[in-house]
């Protein structure tokens, strides 16, 4: 048999419930093909299962080892791994708890997967150097409305309903800290890394959207048009203002570009 | 980077012991700098740059440095992903590590992932598929490297020739070495009932640069039990006992403690590495009959 499909037929057999590939392997003297060939299909499920535990400490804590296993398995099942790093395995478990029932129903799960996720990835991403106040200070301030923003590549930035930043240190140190699982929060949170310093902070919707924005490539100017259409439009440079100045000094911004003074 | 006239051109490794250095000691060992000759770390761990390899790059100055892929499926019948290969290059560019290395096995087909060393068949097109595969990593790196034997659990019908048989083939028609894993010839031996020392004896005079000893752990089923390679605990006296005869027929070859699952204290794997040391630094010179590698 040509060895591509000797492979197709293992991975059937990984995945799914085909049995062909058993008619082409040999267990030994003590124990069947299929028993043999366990060994590896219960090592899948496991590796990726355990792989995920390690990533995603603050949902296994906040779901118990029992319903994480099961919501693990059930996300391996309908999202087999496509990167050549187990690293990269969860990168979907946060939307299949947002979308699948019935974890959709508890926004924790997915606020946790997302907080959990976006920590690991900060640690993982390349450095860079930031920049501080003293750059922005040095850009004439009629170009200010055209600056934009390059972020540091560590930074993630998402929308939560639930304090999961608060509630996640309490589960990593005790799985069963109660708290209040009614409670919800508005708002989004950042998170990054400065040497090797996790760092993360909750914000405010306006702020979130600002950010956004700014993640998007928006100008200066187009993110204090956006905060205007939320505020009163007096108030909205100085909010717009106060935000660079908050990114500046945590360490977020990279880089600013902006025109050349004198052009047009 | 010095020759060592005992070890083939696929390796550059001080003939001592190293410790395979895993996420959970990467603190405490830039830190504390421990004692230890080299030290072996996951390819693919270090590929997207972040503070793990800025951690890497820091003890080059101070540590011999084995990069050990899991990810590149040398045995996919698919071959190689060129942009995979394309960035473990620049990793190797970036490191001059004094070793490369990778599996016998496969683990990725048609766009699945299994994260694991799957077996391949032992016959004439999977060892084209090797073959080419191992020039095609070899001429992307301009340098040697080394596969490493698996652990299996079973055999597929079609195979017509023994392991060793195999490498020895592959070896041959590539110019690649050996990483010689002591622990997973164990485990096969004992799942497929085969003589290891047989095994040690056929893969002597091969390109051997590298040895590899961890732990592995019974499985029972109903009431018999397997041998599962997971690097969980530490090396077995069966297999320290079989480590003595791999030097005593190869000579003193650098040599790595492996352990990646329930991972230990530092102290502990350290521990482990400094056993095997000592009896490196019993271990007689290779037979004048065996083959130099001047």
């Amino acid at each position: 048999m040509p060895l591509a499909e000797m492979e197709r037929l293992f991975q059937d057999g990984l995945l799914g419930s085909s049995r062909e590939i058993l008619s082409h392997v040999n267990g030994n003297a003590r124990e069947d093909a299929g028993a043999m060939f366990g060994v590896y299909r219960n090592a899948y499920w496991a590796r990726l299962v355990e792989s995920l535990a390690v990533d995603l400490p603050g949902l296994k804590a906040l779901a118990g080892d029992a319903a994480f296993d099961h919501l693990a398995r059930a996300y391996v099942a309908r999202h087999p791994s496509t990167t050549r790093s187990i690293r990269w395995a969860g990168r979907l478990l946060p939307q299949f708890l947002a979308r699948e029932a019935p974890y959709r129903d508890d926004p924790w799960l997915t606020d946790m997967a997302r907080f959990d996720w976006a920590l690991a990835h900060a640690f993982d991403a390349a450095d860079a150097p930031v920049i501080g106040v003293a750059q922005l200070a040095a850009i004439p301030p009629e170009l200010w409305g055209g600056v934009t923003l390059v972020l540091h590549p560590t930074l993630d930035c998402f929308a939560v309903s639930t304090p999961v930043d608060v509630v996640r240190p309490l589960l990593l140190a005790d799985p069963r800290a109660a708290f209040d699982r009614d409670r919800r929060r508005d708002g989004g949170l950042m998170v990054w890394r400065i040497g090797d310093d996790l760092k993360f902070r909750a914000i405010d919707p306006l702020e979130q959207d600002a950010l956004a924005a700014a993640r998007a490539g928006a100008s200066f100017g187009e993110i204090c048009e956006t905060i205007a259409a939320r505020v009163e439009a007096e108030a909205a440079a100085m909010r717009a203002a106060g935000f660079l100045r908050g990114w500046l000094e945590w360490g977020i911004v990279q880089d600013i570009g902006h025109d050349a003074p004198g052009s047009a | 980077m010095l020759e060592d006239s005992r070890l083939p051109s696929c390796s550059h490794l001080p003939i001592a012991a190293g410790i395979g250095l895993r996420a959970p000691h990467h603190a405490q060992f830039a830190a504390e700098r421990p004692h230890v000759a080299w030290i072996e770390v996951h390819t693919e761990n270090f590929l997207g740059g972040g503070a793990a390899l800025d951690l890497l790059e820091s003890l080059r100055g101070d540590y011999a440095i084995s990069l050990h892929g899991v990810g590149l499926s040398l045995g996919s019948a698919d071959g190689l992903d060129s942009a995979h290969l394309d960035r473990i290059a620049a990793l190797v560019r970036r490191i001059a590590p004094a070793a490369v290395s990778d599996h016998v096995s496969w683990s990725v087909t048609s766009g699945a992932y299994f994260n694991d060393l799957l077996p391949i068949p032992y016959d004439e097109e999977a060892l084209s598929v090797m073959a080419a595969n191992v020039q095609q990593f070899q001429e992307a790196l301009g340098r040697a490297v080394m596969v490493e034997n698996p652990s299996t659990y079973l055999r597929y019908r079609h195979s017509d020739r023994a392991e060793p048989q195999f490498l020895a083939e592959l070896c041959a028609r590539t110019g690649c070495g050996l990483l010689l894993d002591v622990n997973n010839v164990f485990v096969s031996a004992m799942n497929h009932e085969f003589d290891a020392i047989g095994y040690l004896e056929a893969v002597a005079e091969l390109p051997v640069g590298e040895l590899h000893l961890s732990g592995h752990h019974l499985r029972s089923i109903g009431n018999r039990s397997i041998r599962i390679d997971d690097h969980g605990s530490p090396v077995s006296e069966d297999v320290w006992s079989l480590y003595d005869r791999a030097l005593g027929l190869l000579g003193p070859l650098p040599t790595l403690i492996e352990w990646d699952s329930r991972i230990p204290d530092l102290d502990i794997l350290l521990a482990e590495s400094a056993k095997a040391g000592a009896k490196l630094a019993l271990a007689p010179p290779r037979r004048a009959t065996a083959k130099a590698f001047a």
